[in-house]
């Protein structure tokens, strides 16, 4: 019992030591950082946080970039991805079994590989600088898994409870909306909460894709963040923007965590 | 019928009070001008451009973008808004290596129209260097800039004039424990590291790129080298030099642990600031040459150029004349200690009154070197880069690095033969 | 009507990833770069050939592997550790789960610059530590043998949560009748383990092995804010090289064959070990009556 508790405590100090370390960073005045083992009177301070809230664009502007992109892009997903894992999970022909295949060996495709085709795609369509067309690869690059993980929960639904309601004199639209989704609920979540995290985090498309600066996501606008005085490494200010910009996934976790896993036990590999 | 008349004239007096309305607004139309700069010139440029805002109310409005602070990073940012033929960018502010490959995608407008010959000879020698490609004029020079060495004044009467005294001076105050370090300067592999490198291997003679003559492999270079090697191994340098940007140089010899560091002009002010441990220590000189060879200061230098699919290039250029201005660049220096372009300022006697350093800044300015003008100058850097890191941090030998730089700089002049110069 | 259900998603995968293998392999034919104007040249397979003899290509493509290899390895390690635990009944679960998943919801390249800080010479305080307790300094991201295994620990904890979730959805689905009718057998903790556990988990083991060793392959943002590959471009990947070479060099042509190579590279490597782990499982079920 000892022993488990203290591989407990070093599992949680080894997520945690790096997150609380750059809590103390963002807190700490630059001196304080650089001797932290002598007096310094003044040890702690706000400015990071003040100078993050007041940047051009201010903060707030990435968050919300961020946001809107990971919306839509969770949205696109399943709404594609919902009626073809049903045709997928419904019908067991060939085809379909190496559809399968297919979409597993896409889903581990190292995707940073495509950036430049995808880059030449935005450009001969213009999409770039455009928060809904960055959606388009997002959405894509979901694809794969979300078919995958909604396939295998639909796979788990009976025919019976289906058939059923066809005699009833459902429709297929009916029958997705009032008694396939309602069950699926959980693994629609999981799936959900995983596109919207890929497309929180992504980097290299949004990184050759976006130019703006208004328009910039999270992450790059993170990488990009520089400091206001001229020559010394502003990490008190990236560490005050990490805090900042992990405390929405915090909460997300925080609050879906038993969704992420009931719904990955459901789907991960039964498909 | 008289219906329908009156509903025709109705509808023909909205289209002339629209289209009226319409011109109307033409003739107040606004540019905008768009304008992407390190977040370090963006912040010390704001007072200026709102002041231009002010003064061309309603005719022309700048929109500064503050990009990366450093220059890779910027440069990456740049270069994916032009690839993707969308550059919500009217006006770059450029680095002085980017020149050529830009010209040479075609991404900039030829400045000669706006710029002529009488303006250009009101700007310092050493910073008009670098603002040409196949003799078109592709950038206009915002900061002068070029490596400097910093010096402390309380360990050293005087700064090392050469390499064997820099390693002498240092070792003895480093012996005295005067201080921790002697010397710290950029050694990550990046692009600063290309920039000591020429500045070294120019006092030691030597020549990076001459024409189709690429000089790696010769005696100077192997010298320069070893010399930067050997305050690494008898550490006048840390081994973390290897790991050192600009920002970790300065954070070194700020906090006074440093008896000298190689940086560039905007160092000084942050060095003059209250929390500086060396305040009003520093004094300012150029890299060490070996004796009776020329000191040399890489040349840094940012300067304005305007993109070729921008559809206000008058008002661009506009915007360019006053950010560069005489006044513009006084208010800089005297603020934010960028060193001016314009030769006015290095004559104005109340000027030279009230700073310390404007000759010594004028003095380097003169000794400025350029890296190689090339379209491929990425690629050449790259490879010195590479090498250089792996000999300063023990991977290779100075011997084995330089003759396998010297081969692969080499295939790229040789892959794109005939298109230069 | 299936067809009619799956043809959006198909279309849009085929946008993404099968266009960008078409359009690479014509790119690869082909001279574009800025000194060929951005027009696209036919150079007779020049770009192949160039890649062959690129020495920094190989290292790269070692580079990277190593990466890969190393930091998948230590992932499923401890993975399997802590999913172990957080299957058991403790007390706030729900908590430690939330926080042990943490490290894997934040975005790469914002903890990558954490990372940085935290190795940083000689202030970061890794560097404070060993000089407080008078040691040399490491100088973490300025030694070639070292940097590698900074990015490799950043990795190792961005990515084990997600791991340890796969593993852990493989336990809950265990029955626990298994585990009771094996104890009712005189079967110990450590049978249990070996005879249950490890056969019923190991597809998910499998999976996220597969799964992350070609994402490892394709370390990006990682690298390019922690170490920008150096030093010495000792922790370079492949993804890195490609994006260098075009986006700071301009010549797209290179950039999309290097990029057409080490996928050539990867998907044999995975032909292969797929062949060998079906025939390694088929001797294995062959030995059992």
């Amino acid at each position: 019992m000892r022993r488990k508790s203290a591989l407990l405590t070093i599992i949680l100090m080894w997520s945690l030591l790096p997150l609380i370390f750059q809590l103390y960073t963002s807190l700490s005045t630059p001196e304080a950082l650089i001797r932290p083992f002598s007096s310094i009177s003044e040890r702690w301070t706000l400015e990071n946080y003040r100078q993050i809230l007041n940047l051009n664009p201010p903060f707030w502007v990435y968050l919300f970039n961020s946001t809107i992109l990971g919306l839509i892009t969770t949205f696109l997903t399943l709404i594609i991805s919902i009626p073809a894992s049903y045709a997928l999970a419904r019908s067991k022909t060939k085809t379909t079994e190496g559809i399968r295949l297919i979409l597993f060996g896409v889903a581990l495709f190292p995707y940073v590989l495509l950036f430049l085709s995808l880059l030449q795609i935005a450009r001969e369509f213009n999409l770039g600088n455009n928060l809904f067309a960055l959606s388009i690869p997002y959405t894509a690059l979901s694809l794969p898994l979300a078919i995958l993980l909604l396939s295998a929960a639909f796979k788990e639904i009976s025919t019976e409870l289906e058939e059923a309601s066809i005699l009833e004199g459902f429709n297929l639209f009916q029958r997705l909306k009032l008694i396939l989704l309602p069950i699926l609920w959980p693994a629609i979540a999981s799936t959900s909460i995983l596109v919207f995290i890929f497309s929180w985090n992504e980097f290299p498309i949004a990184l050759t894709w976006i130019s703006n600066s208004n328009l910039l996501t999270l992450p790059v606008a993170m990488a990009r963040i520089a400091g206001s005085s001229v020559y010394s490494i502003p990490y008190g200010l990236y560490a005050a923007a990490t805090v900042m910009g992990s405390v929405p996934l915090l909460i997300l976790v925080l609050i879906y965590q038993r969704k992420i896993v009931s719904g990955l036990t459901q789907g991960a590999i039964k498909g | 019928m008289y219906k329908k008349i009156s509903i025709s004239l109705a509808l023909g007096l909205i289209l002339i009070v629209t289209s009226l309305l319409a011109g109307f607004a033409s003739f107040l139309r606004v540019d905008h001008i768009n304008v992407l700069m390190p977040a370090p010139f963006a912040d010390s440029t704001t007072e200026i451009v709102e002041r231009f805002n002010k003064d061309f109310h309603g005719k022309i409005k700048v929109h500064v973008t503050r990009g990366p602070m450093e220059t890779e990073a910027m440069s990456d940012l740049a270069i994916s808004s032009l690839i993707l033929d969308n550059s919500p960018y009217d006006i770059i502010l450029m680095d002085v290596t980017w020149l050529a490959k830009y010209a040479e995608a075609g991404w900039l407008v030829d400045l000669n129209q706006w710029f002529n010959k009488e303006k250009t000879e009101e700007i310092v020698t050493g910073a008009m260097i670098g603002n040409y490609y196949k003799n078109n004029l592709f950038r206009w020079p915002f900061v002068a800039d070029m490596g400097l060495l910093y010096w402390r004044t309380d360990l050293m009467e005087r700064p090392p004039k050469t390499p064997n005294e820099l390693i002498e001076i240092t070792q003895i105050l480093q012996n005295r424990n005067k201080v921790k370090h002697g010397f710290v300067w950029q050694g990550r592999q990046y692009e600063g590291l290309s920039c000591v490198f020429l500045e070294v291997l120019k006092g030691f003679g030597g020549n990076w790129i001459n024409g189709n003559a690429i000089g790696l492999n010769l005696p100077e270079s192997k010298n320069a080298v070893s010399w930067l090697k050997e305050l690494i191994d008898k550490d006048i340098s840390p081994t973390s030099v290897t790991n050192f940007a600009e920002p970790e140089a300065l954070q070194v010899f700020k906090s006074g642990d440093s008896a000298l560091m190689r940086n560039w002009p905007y160092a000084w002010a942050e060095l003059q600031k209250e929390d500086s441990a060396v305040r009003g220590k520093v004094g300012i000189t150029t890299m060490v040459s070996l004796p009776g060879v020329k000191s040399s200061s890489t040349l840094g230098s940012w300067g304005f150029s305007i993109m070729e699919k921008s559809t206000q290039k008058d008002s661009s250029a506009k915007v360019i004349e006053y950010l560069t201005s005489v006044k513009s660049q006084e208010e800089l220096f005297l603020n934010f200690g960028y060193t001016p372009t314009n030769i006015k300022l290095f004559k104005d006697s109340e000027l030279i009154h009230q700073s310390e350093i404007i000759m010594d800044l004028y003095n380097a300015l003169n000794l400025t070197v350029s890296r190689p003008q090339l379209p491929l100058y990425a690629q050449f850097s790259d490879v010195i880069q590479r090498e250089l890191s792996a000999i300063l941090t023990d991977k290779k030998s100075v011997n084995e690095g330089l003759s396998l730089a010297q081969k692969n700089s080499e295939n790229i002049l040789s892959s794109s033969a005939g298109r230069f110069q | 009507m299936t067809l009619i259900l799956i043809l959006p998603a198909a279309l849009l995968i085929s946008l993404v990833f099968l266009f960008p293998l078409v359009h690479y392999l014509w790119l690869s034919s082909k001279a574009f770069s800025v000194m060929t104007g951005l027009v696209a040249i036919n150079n007779n397979g020049a770009n192949w050939i160039r890649l062959l003899n690129d020495q920094r290509f190989w290292q790269d493509i070692y580079q990277t592997t190593r990466f890969a290899i190393t930091s998948v390895s230590l992932e499923l390690l401890l993975a399997i550790i802590i999913a172990i635990i957080l299957d058991q009944r403790i007390k706030g679960r729900g908590l430690i789960r939330a926080i042990t998943l943490l490290p894997w919801a934040l975005p790469t390249a914002v903890m990558a610059l954490g990372w940085r800080w935290i190795f940083n010479s000689p202030y970061g305080p890794i560097e404070q530590i060993t000089s407080l307790l008078g040691l040399e300094p490491i100088n973490i991201l300025s030694t070639p043998e070292i940097t590698w295994m900074a990015t490799v620990i950043a990795d190792v904890w961005k990515t084990t949560p997600f791991i340890a979730l796969i593993i852990l959805a493989g336990l809950q689905s265990i029955p626990y009748d298994l585990y009771e009718a094996l104890r009712l057998e005189g079967g110990n903790q450590y049978s249990a383990f070996i005879k249950i556990t490890i056969p019923l988990i190991s597809p998910y083991i499998f999976l996220s092995l597969v799964f992350r060793l070609a994402q490892a392959f394709g370390v990006f943002d990682l690298i390019q804010v922690m170490t920008g590959g150096g030093p010495a471009s000792s922790t370079e990947s492949i993804a890195m090289y490609a994006y260098i070479n075009a986006m700071r060099f301009l010549d797209f042509g290179y950039s999309a064959t290097i990029m057409i190579g080490s996928f050539l590279l990867l998907s044999t490597s995975c032909f292969l070990a797929y062949l060998i782990i079906n025939q390694t499982k088929s001797l294995i079920s062959n030995q059992k009556p």
